[in-house]
């Protein structure tokens, strides 16, 4: 008998909170329904029945029949046992860059560090979000440069992507390791995973965090958006500066407060603290550099390697980034503490 | 490199090798040698272990699907049956005849036979149904002997035998390569019991008690059939050989 | 003005004398018309030209010739050869069967070919091949059994044989296809690789026997002093040239199936393609007559009683079929010789022998003068 295989072994579980209850409901009880869920879909991530998606909010249609029981979802969502993080947490460096190969929301460095990494074989495949011609976000697995001609895969897209589900196949799947870019609740999602399974933190090479205040539901934002007369075909960019919410088109722009969004803001994203996804290898925003550039938080040594590629290959043009510019933002965001349990 | 010359004959080789060639002939005409087999009136003795038409046995099958997925023709495609467990069914069009279905076989379902003259009237009737599989085709013979090759010494001749070539033999079902589910990266491991859930035999099981849960494999009950190594959703089960 | 009486004498002198049948015949002779054409038949000059060894005995041969062919080869190849035709008769008339396939066929003229000369020619072949029948001697030299008589016998037959390629080059051409391009030009080639050394030869055994008249060359071969005896490498290479000319395993060069398709006839089909087929075995038959006559002492051999003049015809005929089959064995002993293995043959071993044999004939010359 080969002597890496074994025969018996044991899975730890965690409490449960409701005892008589499958785990899911447990889920549902502590998570959902109290609307912490942030809808990372770290949970739909590692479901191993797939029967965990995302309509309006996170559910299991089927589960009392389908639930295995498993207690996966419940070890992996970052909110079941929520330790809300916030600040700016710590780095090595603090820049900011702008693509030359690239264009994107900013400064394309999201991109720039994605494709970077596949090029110095640190990671195989990166998981971008694209969307098609109604904005629904699609999940791409990049794997070479010339990928990356599709113009939707750059750029913000404010609304829910379901970006960990597709996780599983790319871990499934990728050789070298893969590299994930995501809002901080997904990072979040992301190092639950690498903690809990150590498929996950030999696979996921690279975790990239985007600042973010808040995210949106499709179907609410869009709805919004139309009112404000934003032809969806005509749309090039959504982007959120200065406190106002900007849709581009190709025939002129629709501007407003984004305070005018906070009726339809996410339960979820009421109760997030995290605006610069301190858990990231790297964290990428706007915010803290000058227009055309986006700010890098670079956290961790993979990261900083592949700051250092793009510097050496000149990639990118770098410039002075101001972490103190950041400061209304996470203050901002640090006032939601007093949102959550409410 | 290494050239390999013409050999060199003078003259009294080469009529030496014209008359011998010639003579051989001449022989050959008088007294012939013959390997050709009069068929469909006499038949070739084929080996027991030829590689024709294969029959299936329902009862063998554990449904485990291996057939399907050795095929290297994706001749066989399996069909739920009434009881809904699944049946291999088996496309001839695009059968290769290779028998990797009959040998990998762990219940010894799929049997060899040595038919390998069937005729179909279309393409949709080379499709054949589980049910088709269990009986053989109807046979018309007209051969009344079989022929069976020999090697002696240096010739190859035929050897013509009176009495008939049985096509379906008795075979020992075949055994398979032994194997069994191991998990090998326990770690990864969800507790969901979908292997346990998967498994015919019963042989996997997975018990609930202080906060674990405790995964077991009894390798005495594994068929090795593979089913829970298909269906795990983290792919941390392998087949080993036992 | 034709003299009848005198013509019919001439007829009357000159028949077939067959004692067996002679009780059968008398009456028939006896009657009005059909008296006449009896008579007519056994005129010897068309008697031989008409049944032996002219064109009956030359069907019957085309008919059995490639069923031996193939029957034989087949034996030595370990195989059973044709059966399935008449599995009682062994498949003798495979050919009967192949002919009457043939005859059926749709004859394919494709629209590149030179459509006179492509159906001409086949036809035109046929001239140089049977002619020489009309001056070979089936016969003793006591008993010619010969339909011309001429000094001039052995010339006018080396003329038309030369004369066979020319056509088969027409066919080629005519076809307009690559494959017979090829053929054709190869044929051309082994043309002159064999037609010297057989000029040589014919040369070699006119000398020999002094005379080139087909009823003194027969004379010349009296008892077992057959032409093979007299001049053996003379007879080795007309054999092969035989061989050659008939383009023949292992000469099979310019028809070649697996490099060019049937070379120069790859167009033909139906019974024109039938035609072509036959037309190799013809002119096997032909050129084995005049080494049978040349060589093999003629139609010389002990009377068988009974038969009279036939009993000459007969062992003709049978020495014919030796030598056919001999030449059609090749087949299943040697592989096909590459062309430029084919002329050095020719131009090298062959016309060297022809001209040893030659030298041979002269020395014989001068020694019986
Ligand atoms: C929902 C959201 C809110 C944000 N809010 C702020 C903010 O308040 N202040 C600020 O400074 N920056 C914010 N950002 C970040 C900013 O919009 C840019 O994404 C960032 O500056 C990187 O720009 P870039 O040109 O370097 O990236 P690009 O090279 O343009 O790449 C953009 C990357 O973002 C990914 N992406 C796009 N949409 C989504 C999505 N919905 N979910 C997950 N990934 C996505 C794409 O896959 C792509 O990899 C937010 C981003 C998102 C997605
Ligand atoms: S927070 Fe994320 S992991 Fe938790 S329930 Fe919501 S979507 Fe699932
Ligand atoms: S099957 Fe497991 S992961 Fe899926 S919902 Fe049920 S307990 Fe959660
Ligand atoms: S014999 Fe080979 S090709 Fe045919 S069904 Fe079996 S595995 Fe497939
Ligand atoms: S391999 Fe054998 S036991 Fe498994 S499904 Fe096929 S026939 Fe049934
Ligand atoms: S199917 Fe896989 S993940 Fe689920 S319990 Fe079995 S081995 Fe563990």
């Amino acid at each position: 008998m080969a002597a890496i295989g074994k025969s018996e072994w044991e899975v730890k579980i965690p409490e449960k909170t409701l005892k008589e209850k499958l785990y899911f409901e447990n889920l549902k009880a502590t998570v959902i329904d109290t609307k912490l869920c942030s809808r990372c879909l770290t949970c739909a991530c590692v479901c191993p029945v797939d029967g965990i998606i995302a309509i309006d909010g996170v559910e299991f249609p089927n589960y009392e029949e389908e639930c295995t029981d498993c207690s996966a979802c419940v070890k992996v969502c970052p909110r079941f046992v929520y330790e809300p993080k916030s600040g700016l947490g710590s780095y090595i460096e603090f820049i900011a860059g702008q693509s030359k190969r690239f264009k994107g929301q900013d400064g394309a460095m999201v991109t720039e560090l994605i494709v970077s990494a596949i090029e110095m074989g640190m990671i195989d495949r990166g998981l971008f979000v694209g969307r098609d011609e109604d904005w629904v976000t699609e999940i791409f697995h990049v794997r070479d440069i010339e990928q990356l001609e599709i113009p939707t895969l750059g750029g913000t897209k404010y609304t829910f992507a379901r970006v960990l589900p597709e996780l599983k196949k790319a871990v499934r799947f990728t050789k070298k390791g893969v590299g994930v870019v995501g809002t901080p609740c997904m990072v979040s999602g992301v190092r639950k995973l690498q903690q809990e399974f150590p498929l996950f933190r030999e696979k996921i090479k690279l975790v990239v965090g985007l600042f973010c205040t808040e995210n949106f539901h499709y179907d609410e934002l869009t709805k919004y958006l139309k009112e404000k007369g934003v032809d969806f075909s005509k749309l090039i960019k959504t982007d959120i500066t200065m406190g106002k919410f900007i849709a581009t088109m190709t025939d002129g722009e629709v501007k407003f407060k984004v305070r005018a969004l906070e009726e339809i803001l996410p339960s979820g994203c009421n109760v997030c603290t995290d605006f610069t996804a301190v858990e990231s290898d790297t964290s990428v925003g706007s915010v803290g550099s000058a227009a055309g550039f986006s700010t890098v938080v670079v956290r961790e040594e993979n990261a900083k390697k592949i700051i250092d590629f793009i510097k050496k290959k000149g990639y990118a043009d770098f410039g002075e980034a101001k972490p103190e510019e950041l400061g209304f933002l996470i203050g901002h965001k640090k006032k939601r503490e007093e949102n959550i349990g409410k | 490199m290494k050239k390999v010359a013409t050999p060199e004959y003078d003259i009294k080789d080469k009529l030496k090798h014209h008359v011998s060639a010639l003579s051989t002939a001449a022989k050959e005409v008088v007294m012939p040698l013959n390997v050709t087999t009069q068929y469909p009136r006499e038949r070739r003795k084929m080996p027991d272990c030829f590689r024709g038409y294969i029959l299936f046995d329902p009862e063998r099958c554990i449904s485990c699907f291996q057939c399907s997925f050795v095929c290297p023709a994706n001749a066989i495609w399996m069909k739920e049956a009434p009881s809904g467990r699944y049946y291999p069914t088996l496309d001839y069009g695009k059968c290769i005849f290779c028998h990797f279905c009959v040998d990998t076989c762990p219940g010894g379902a799929l049997k060899q036979t040595k038919i390998h003259d069937v005729a179909y009237k279309d393409m949709d009737e080379m499709f054949t149904l589980t049910e088709e599989m269990i009986e053989p085709p109807e046979i018309i013979r007209e051969d009344e002997g079989y022929v069976d090759y020999v090697i002696d010494k240096e010739d190859l001749s035929l050897k013509r035998t009176k009495g008939i070539d049985k096509l379906i033999v008795d075979v020992a079902p075949s055994q398979g390569v032994p194997l069994v589910s191991l998990c090998v990266e326990p770690e990864n491991c969800l507790g969901c019991g979908i292997c346990e859930g998967m498994c015919e035999s019963g042989a996997v099981s997975s018990l609930k008690e202080d906060g674990m849960v405790r995964m077991k494999i009894d390798v005495d009950k594994c068929t090795g059939c593979g089913l829970c190594v298909k269906e795990c959703p983290m792919q941390i089960l392998r087949l080993f050989r036992e | 003005m034709i003299d009848i009486n005198a013509l019919i004498s001439t007829i009357m002198n000159n028949q077939v004398n067959i004692p067996l049948l002679q009780p059968l015949l008398d009456p028939l002779l006896g009657m009005p018309v059909i008296g006449y054409i009896i008579a007519l038949i056994l005129w010897k000059p068309f008697f031989v030209l008409i049944l032996i060894p002219g064109f009956a005995t030359m069907g019957i041969m085309l008919l059995i010739l490639p069923w031996i062919e193939r029957k034989m080869v087949g034996r030595m190849q370990w195989r059973v050869g044709p059966r399935e035709i008449s599995p009682h008769t062994r498949g003798i008339i495979q050919l009967l069967a192949d002919s009457l396939r043939f005859l059926f066929q749709e004859v394919i003229i494709h629209k590149d070919a030179h459509k006179l000369y492509f159906l001409q020619f086949p036809f035109l072949y046929f001239i140089p091949v049977l002619l020489p029948l009309l001056f070979i001697n089936a016969g003793t030299a006591g008993n010619p059994l010969v339909p011309i008589q001429t000094d001039y016998a052995l010339q006018i037959m080396v003329a038309l044989i030369s004369l066979m390629p020319v056509f088969i080059l027409g066919v080629g051409w005519a076809s307009n296809n690559r494959f017979s391009f090829i053929g054709t030009v190869r044929e051309a080639f082994l043309y002159f690789a064999y037609e010297i050394p057989f000029i040589v030869v014919i040369l070699a055994m006119i000398v020999l026997y002094g005379t080139s008249n087909t009823v003194g060359v027969i004379d010349k071969q009296s008892g077992v002093w057959w032409g093979i005896i007299q001049n053996p490498l003379a007879a080795l290479t007309f054999f092969i040239a035989t061989v050659m000319a008939t383009a023949r395993l292992p000469f099979e060069i310019p028809e070649a199936d697996q490099e060019v398709s049937f070379g120069p006839f790859v167009e033909y089909s139906g019974i024109a393609f039938g035609l072509a087929y036959v037309m190799g075995y013809e002119k096997m038959y032909v050129l084995s007559a005049i080494m049978t006559m040349l060589f093999l002492g003629g139609g010389s051999g002990p009377v068988i009683p009974g038969l009279g003049d036939l009993s000459y015809g007969i062992w003709f005929v049978i020495k014919t079929l030796i030598v056919l089959v001999v030449m059609a064995n090749l087949r299943g002993v040697y592989p096909r010789y590459r062309l430029d293995q084919g002329l050095r043959i020719g131009w090298g071993a062959m016309l060297i022998l022809a001209l040893i044999a030659l030298g041979w004939s002269i020395v014989v010359m001068g020694v019986r003068l």
